[in-house]
């Protein structure tokens, strides 16, 4: 190696002046006045992840053909991705870095590839062993409950869940209407967690058949019992005749159930639930027109979902308020208000005013209330408390009553599959540490993702796993260089006349081509995919290969610091930190 | 994005003394990686007479002759000759000169070579001035860039030789540009250029972080950027008439080119927009010259 050469006496030198030695014992390294280092960071998309789905893992997955590991790195964190990929509203998207390039990555539509491919394989989820003597009871097989029965038998439990009605899914089987997400779909990702081992119980209240006291067998209890009861508007005539619930008239619909309908259908509310509940019975030949109080802008539903449901011939009139449900020959007959947009209230929203001696009426054979969905409480544990209908939990999913915990909608205001899973994933893990005496507090720091609020239990299960900086990679520090500009694949979607023809999914899955395109759009923001342009561009061959093969090792003694190799990282998985002196 | 391969073998080894993000030293690297270990090469006076280390030693995992500044061509054309005597036919002769030992004071031992159709491949790598003795202006330096030499009260008032059309009026079999940038595009040109017998010129454009006032971990980014500016296009020519463009999907003004360089701080913005209409200029011209 650093061989040095001394010639005693001028004989000693060859004749022509000959190199005769190498300049290894030069150790240029020391000239360096920063240091450049591998360190992976945080994607922004996971970061937004309710679920704390490891987003670019997978997709790099499938950028590398290998769908079977993508699905493996998914369902460490996800017992859903079929459902979420079908019907999470993707927050993951808006913060996609690609988003500020060309187009966000399409990571719904990967997610529900990844699902799909891997069951067109034959692909199995492992049975965990349960090595754990205790038990957890978990009550409600909604999405809350049932990741957290996942978790918890990943974890090495034994997991019994209580659901009351004989159906299993929650709101994904008797809210979300199947041409959303088919039953077979979460048919599928249910039978895959009971493969795992989690016992699923249907037919089972808590508070009638089963108090809290008959669970003593069980040394935890996690409660997930979503929020099911209609919030009614509080005026006269809502009781009357051929006046529905839109979560009931889902409900029977979504079961398959006859529903007596009349053809012209008023339906109140502007939420997700109106929503689905007009598309649904334009599926049935229903004529359906969307009352809603404030304007499109103050929408809670989803843009997509409202768009298609306008596609569909959803009639929509905003700024106008029920005040009273009357009848006139054999029609409902509702008074309705003009209201215009006030001051900002508390969540940021426009207050709509009514606008005064506006009155005028809307005749419609049927009227549904989907105005939210209020929690069931009378159940409840005496010493859980409450506030403003939710209730109230630390962020680890404890209530304050030793060895109950709580998540889903339950607990949050936040309604969507994705927190309701990603709540479950996290009471999974308190519970755990609840059961070995560890501070979940710190356990959930330590795999935080990003800041969070989402968690990585994969970090959890696998400590010693490539650390991960919790800096969340912005666009600034991408390299756009290495990237051409390249359209956002779209799932094919079916023409609207055979959609609302019956209750087919109206999207489909992307082929394997389409995804494995829209996979090599994903940046990886902060993950080394090992491109290699660090090695490639290194004036002083300092990042090594052993026996050709790249290894995210920086040969110090020769790196001078340049930084050209954390300037070339496409993806920012290079950081660069001044030496010390 | 596709991943770049290159070969593993390393001809360059470490503890050599280019600066800290030496484009001349990646353009090294790679340059041995498709050339591969039975390569002699001429070395006349330049930053890389000194990069590969002192007597006795040498970083360089080939033999290397060190010439005057003035002999690229005429060493090249005795170290090709000798070998051809002891029967060597198999060994690949090429001379790594700079700018300066090109486009100004090594250019008739060059011309004299080209026209005898010696059997080397020359590189001149292209780090637009005397760079090993601090930076002072040669015929490679661009219109208007400051040097030691052209201050920015006077900057370099003369446009850049045009070596490849003189090396295509050689008529030598094969003439290319390359730069760091495109390592694959580098890494192919040479491995072309090692398949052909005759005088193979290849026209290698390294930014230097001290000459050009750039920041060393920005010389990729620079090299890049020279050629998506058409400031340096990416071309062949075969046997002095046949031109292929290896055209880029983006081109962006020469503006964004010049405004990462002190050396061109200075500039007026009257100046840049005359340095982009002759870009444009000398691009249609290329352009007219790959069409016919
Ligand atoms: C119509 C509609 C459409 C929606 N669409 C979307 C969407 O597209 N995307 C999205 O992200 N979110 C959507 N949501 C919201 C989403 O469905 C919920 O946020 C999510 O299902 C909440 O999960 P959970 O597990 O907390 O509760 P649930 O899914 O409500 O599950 C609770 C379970 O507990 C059971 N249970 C209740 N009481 C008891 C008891 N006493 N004992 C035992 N079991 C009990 C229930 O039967 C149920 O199975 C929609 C909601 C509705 C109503
Ligand atoms: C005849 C002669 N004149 C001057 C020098 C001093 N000298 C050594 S290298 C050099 C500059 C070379 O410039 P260039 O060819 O562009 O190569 P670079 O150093 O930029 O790589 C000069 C002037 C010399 N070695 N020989
Ligand atoms: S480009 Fe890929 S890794 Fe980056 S934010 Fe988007 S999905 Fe995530
Ligand atoms: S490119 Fe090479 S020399 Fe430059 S900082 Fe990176 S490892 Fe060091
Ligand atoms: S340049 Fe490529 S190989 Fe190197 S750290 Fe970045 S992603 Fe990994
Ligand atoms: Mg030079």
């Amino acid at each position: 190696m650093a061989k040095q050469i001394h010639f005693n006496k001028a004989s000693e030198m060859p004749d022509v002046s000959t190199s005769l030695g190498d300049m290894d014992w030069n150790k240029t390294g020391a000239w360096r006045t920063q240091r450049p280092f591998y360190e992976d960071k945080t994607p922004p998309c996971s970061v937004a992840c309710p679920v704390g789905n490891d987003i670019a893992g997978f997709i790099q997955k499938i950028a590398q053909g290998d769908v079977e590991g993508a699905w493996n790195l998914v369902k460490e964190e996800n017992p859903f991705p079929g459902v979420c990929g079908r019907v999470c509203f993707h927050p993951c998207e808006s913060k996609c870095n690609r988003g500020r390039y060309d187009e966000p990555i399409s990571i719904h539509g990967l997610e529900r590839f990844v699902s799909d491919f891997a069951s067109s394989l034959g692909r199995k989820i492992k049975k965990g062993s349960g090595a754990r003597k205790e038990k957890v009871a978990v009550i409600g097989s909604g999405p809350a409950g049932l990741s957290c029965a996942y978790h918890l038998t990943r974890l090495h439990y034994e997991v019994t869940v209580f659901e009351s009605s004989s159906f299993t899914g929650g709101m994904l089987r008797i809210g979300i209407p199947s041409y959303r997400l088919p039953k077979e779909v979460l048919d599928r990702e249910i039978s895959e967690i009971e493969t795992l081992g989690v016992e699923i119980r249907t037919g089972i209240p808590l508070g009638e058949d089963l108090g809290l006291d008959d669970l003593r067998d069980y040394q935890a209890v996690f409660i997930a019992t979503g929020a099911h009861r209609s919030r009614g508007l509080h005026i006269p005539g809502e009781k009357g005749r051929a006046v529905l619930s839109g979560l009931d008239l889902l409900r029977q619909i979504n079961l398959g159930k006859h529903v007596r309908l009349g053809d012209k259908i008023a339906i109140i509310g502007g939420g997700n639930t109106a929503i689905d509940v007009a598309r649904s019975v334009i599926r049935l030949g229903k004529r359906a027109t969307l009352l809603y109080r404030r304007s499109r802008e103050e929408m809670p539903a989803f843009e997509d979902e409202v768009m298609e449901a306008l596609e569909e011939g959803v009639k929509i009139r905003y700024l106008v308020n029920p005040i009273r449900i009357g009848q006139i020959d054999g029609l409902k007959r509702l008074e309705c208000l003009r209201m215009e947009l006030g001051e900002k209230d508390e969540s940021g929203r426009r207050r709509p005013v009514p606008i005064a001696g506006s009155n005028f009426f809307i005749e419609a054979d049927s009227v549904v209330i989907a105005a939210g969905e209020e929690i069931e409480v009378s159940f409840l544990p005496r010493g859980m408390e409450r506030r403003d209908g939710l209730v109230l939990t630390e962020r680890d999913g404890s209530t304050g009553v030793k060895g109950i915990f709580a998540g889903g909608d339950l607990t949050s205001s936040q309604r969507t599959v994705a927190h309701a899973i990603g709540s479950g994933k996290k009471a999974a893990l308190a519970i755990d540490c609840y059961l070995r005496g560890k501070d979940s507090e710190e356990a959930i720091r330590q795999i935080l993702i990003g800041e969070g609020p989402a968690i990585s239990i994969f970090r959890y299960l696998h400590p010693d796993e490539r650390p991960r900086s919790p800096h969340v990679v912005t666009f600034e520090e991408l390299n756009m260089d290495y990237f051409e500009p390249s359209k956002r694949r779209r799932e094919p979607r079916n023409p609207i006349k055979k959609r609302i023809r019956g209750f087919g999914e109206v999207t489909s899955t992307f082929p394997e081509g389409i995804a494995l395109e829209e996979a090599e759009r994903c940046f990886s923001c902060g993950r080394c995919n090992e491109c290699e342009n660090c090695y490639v561009f290194c004036p002083d061959a300092s990042i090594l290969k052993r026996e050709g093969i790249f290894s995210r090792q920086v040969d110090y003694d020769f790196c001078k610091g340049c930084g050209i190799c954390f300037f070339e990282c496409p993806r920012g998985a290079i950081s660069l930190q001044e030496e010390a002196r | 994005m596709r991943k770049t391969e290159i070969p593993v073998s390393e001809n360059l080894g470490r503890g050599h003394l280019a600066c800290a993000g030496c484009g001349a030293a990646v353009g090294m690297r790679l340059t041995l990686k498709a050339l591969g270990e039975k390569t002699v090469m001429v070395f006349p006076a330049s930053c890389w007479s000194i990069i590969p280390g002192f007597w006795p030693y040498s970083s360089l995992r080939i033999p290397v002759v060190h010439a005057g500044f003035v002999t690229g061509g005429s060493t090249a054309s005795g170290v090709r000759a000798a070998l051809d005597i002891r029967g060597d036919h198999e060994a690949l002769v090429a001379v790594w000169a700079g700018d300066g030992g090109t486009f100004d004071i090594g250019i008739q031992a060059l011309s004299g070579a080209a026209e005898r159709n010696e059997d080397f491949i020359y590189i001149c790598n292209d780090n637009e001035g005397y760079m090993n003795t601090g930076t002072q202006r040669s015929s490679a330096t661009p219109l208007f860039a400051w040097t030691t030499t052209t201050p920015v009260t006077r900057p370099n008032e003369n446009p850049k030789k045009d070596m490849m059309a003189i090396m295509a009026d050689h008529h030598i079999p094969y003439a290319a540009t390359a730069t760091i940038a495109y390592p694959e595009d580098l890494l192919r040109k040479m491995e072309k250029a090692k398949r052909i017998r005759g005088t193979r010129f290849i026209h290698l454009l390294s930014p230097c972080p001290p000459g050009w006032r750039i920041p060393s971990e920005r010389t990729i980014q620079v090299s890049r950027l020279a050629v998506r500016c058409r400031v340096f296009p990416l071309y062949e020519i075969e046997n002095g008439i046949s031109y292929t463009i290896q055209e880029q999907s983006r081109a962006v003004p020469v503006k964004e080119y010049l405004k990462l360089q002190g050396r061109f701080s200075h500039l007026t913005d009257q100046e840049i927009d005359r340095i982009q209409e002759r870009v444009d200029d000398e691009w249609q011209h290329l352009l007219r010259k790959a069409r016919c």
